[in-house]
């Protein structure tokens, strides 16, 4: 559907600007390269998951694209502008959910607002409304040390999404769930996103995660980073338990499987 | 980081601590039967409670007194360290400058540096404050340093990414993280406090307080009333402690409580 869009303002003769572009992006670390040229690009509104093993350089591709880290070449650009190096542009959430222990949910969630202007009461009460919408009304006043750890994560991503950037890094979220919490906060997120035509950059190391919740599949391969293969996932939307199950499902998991796994075979060949 | 036990019913924990008082005072008693010991060598708890007692009036405005200096040492000091362990994590150079120079600080004898301190400053409140601060400010400047050292890089990092302000990054991330290391400071300084008062009217002092009557009951052989100051001391030490606890709760309730208190903010409930 969302392809759908971008098609048609294509046919409308207007080439649309993509949303997010990472362009030729090459990252070193005291003489050793971490990023290869990366390259890639997000449409508005588009749900992209980057998979590869640990150490493949997902996370310093993250923190260029948040602009806490400077590429070494290369550029970042949104909506056309380049935000190389500059931090405030996009929304961030980590497989830690980093809630500060002496603010309640509410609390939490406005602070973005809190650290850069103030937060107002229009900003708690947007937040209120975000947090009973997505299941955390009964939890507006508490402290993070009372919630579970997938409650946690819910209040982590409001807190991402009240910064109202256009575009979501979220690096691991669910990483470091138990598999029933993560795929309930798998579905929660997927109903989150029908909802927002957020542009999203996701990070994972789970394949079925990936496939399950994006448009596209970006394979990285490590040392020095690369994209290996970009696939495209056409599983209908919405998507449910169901979906995890269907023999398209099935397909694209053993080509991102392949792909993830052919460089180490074919590094142990002779 | 956060210490969450069951929390036990108040009446039980009063009920224990009157049961830890009696444990001590019998087995005070039993010392004296058991070995036999006179009045004027270790006088009975109820005796010593008694000289005190029967005494207050002459020795309220001295506790008053000591009073006064440890809570305005402990004050002084308290905001001393504080001020100190913020400035230090700001400014390394100045760090490295004065961590050295503040553990020499706690090497230095109290009882030796008491009388330097009435040479310097008289016989009147001051050098009392200062070696109660003096106390005082070492846990709290190692504890709140301590603190703001470990704070999440990552939390800061997710503030950068928002573009958080240093001042508000300051405030809203940092300065909170103090409180918890903070308190746990407090208290150790809490118990000392009183120590230092009591060595700063040894020394010389030209206001009478409760050290300044230990010493004059001490030569005067009234060993009951020793014994009596000794314990009213104590009170006084555990009330401290008891007082910086309390303070804590109130400062501190995403510690020991699952939801804050309501502010009555019906605007946040509307969905």
């Amino acid at each position: 559907m969302r392809q759908d869009v971008t098609r048609a303002c294509e046919e409308g003769g207007r080439v649309t600007e993509p949303k997010l572009v990472v362009d030729a992006v090459s990252c070193t670390f005291d003489a050793t390269p971490v990023l290869a040229e990366v390259d890639l690009t997000l449409e508005q509104g588009e749900f992209v998951s980057i998979v590869g093993p640990s150490g493949c350089g997902k996370s310093t591709l993250f923190n260029i694209v948040s602009g806490l880290v400077r590429p070494t070449s290369g550029r970042v650009s949104l909506d056309g502008r380049d935000v190389t190096g500059r931090t405030g542009q996009v929304g961030y959430m980590l497989q830690k959910d980093l809630l500060v222990p002496w603010r309640t949910v509410i609390g939490n969630i406005v602070l973005g607002a809190a650290l850069t202007r103030g937060a107002t009461r229009a900003d708690r009460h947007e937040a209120a409304r975000l947090a009973t919408r997505y299941g955390l009304g009964e939890f507006l006043d508490h402290y993070p040390h009372a919630l579970s750890g997938g409650m946690r994560q819910r209040v982590a991503l409001m807190r991402t999404l009240a910064l109202k950037a256009d575009v979501l890094l979220l690096d691991e979220p669910f990483g470091a769930l138990d598999s029933q919490t993560r795929l309930d906060m798998q579905l929660w997120l997927l109903s989150v996103c029908e909802d927002l035509n957020a542009t999203i950059l996701f990070v994972t190391h789970d394949v079925d995660e990936a496939i399950f919740l994006s448009d596209r599949v970006a394979v990285m391969t490590g040392r020095p980073g690369s994209i290996a293969a970009d696939i495209p996932i056409e599983l209908p939307r919405p998507r449910g338990i169901d979906t995890l199950t269907t023999p398209e499902f099935t397909e694209l998991k053993r080509r991102a499987l392949s792909l993830l796994h052919r460089p180490a075979f074919e590094r142990s060949a002779p | 980081m956060r210490r969450r036990g069951r929390a036990l019913p108040w009446i039980e924990r009063v009920g224990l601590a009157v049961a830890a008082i009696a444990l001590i005072f019998g087995a005070w008693n039993v010392a004296i039967v058991a070995f036999d010991l006179q009045p004027f060598v270790l006088p009975t708890p109820q005796s010593s409670i008694k000289a005190v007692a029967e005494n207050w009036s002459a020795l309220a405005p001295l506790t008053w007194q000591t009073v006064k200096e440890t809570a305005v040492g402990f004050v002084l000091g308290a905001l001393i360290g504080f001020v100190l362990a913020v400035v230090m994590s700001l400014f390394r150079p100045v760090q490295r400058l004065v961590y050295p120079a503040l553990i020499t600080s706690q090497a230095v004898p109290i009882v030796a540096i008491a009388a330097p301190l009435v040479i310097l400053f008289g016989f009147g409140m001051l050098p009392k404050l200062i070696i109660v601060a003096w106390i005082v400010f070492f846990p709290v400047v190692v504890n709140v340093l301590d603190g703001l050292a470990h704070i999440d890089p990552d939390l800061i990092r997710l503030a950068k990414v928002m573009n958080a302000s240093r001042s508000r990054e300051f405030v809203q991330i940092r300065l909170p993280a103090t409180l918890s290391p903070l308190f746990s400071g407090l208290k150790i300084g809490a118990t000392y406090a009183v120590t230092g008062a009591v060595i700063g009217e040894w020394t010389a002092s030209s206001q009478q307080g409760l050290g300044t009557y230990l010493l004059s009951a001490n030569s005067s052989l009234d060993v009951a009333s020793v014994f009596g100051v000794t314990l009213l001391l104590t009170v006084i030490g555990v009330l401290s402690f008891l007082l910086v606890m309390a303070v804590e709760s109130t400062a501190t309730p995403w510690d020991h409580r699952a939801t804050a208190r309501r502010r009555s903010r019906p605007a946040d409930r509307l969905p």
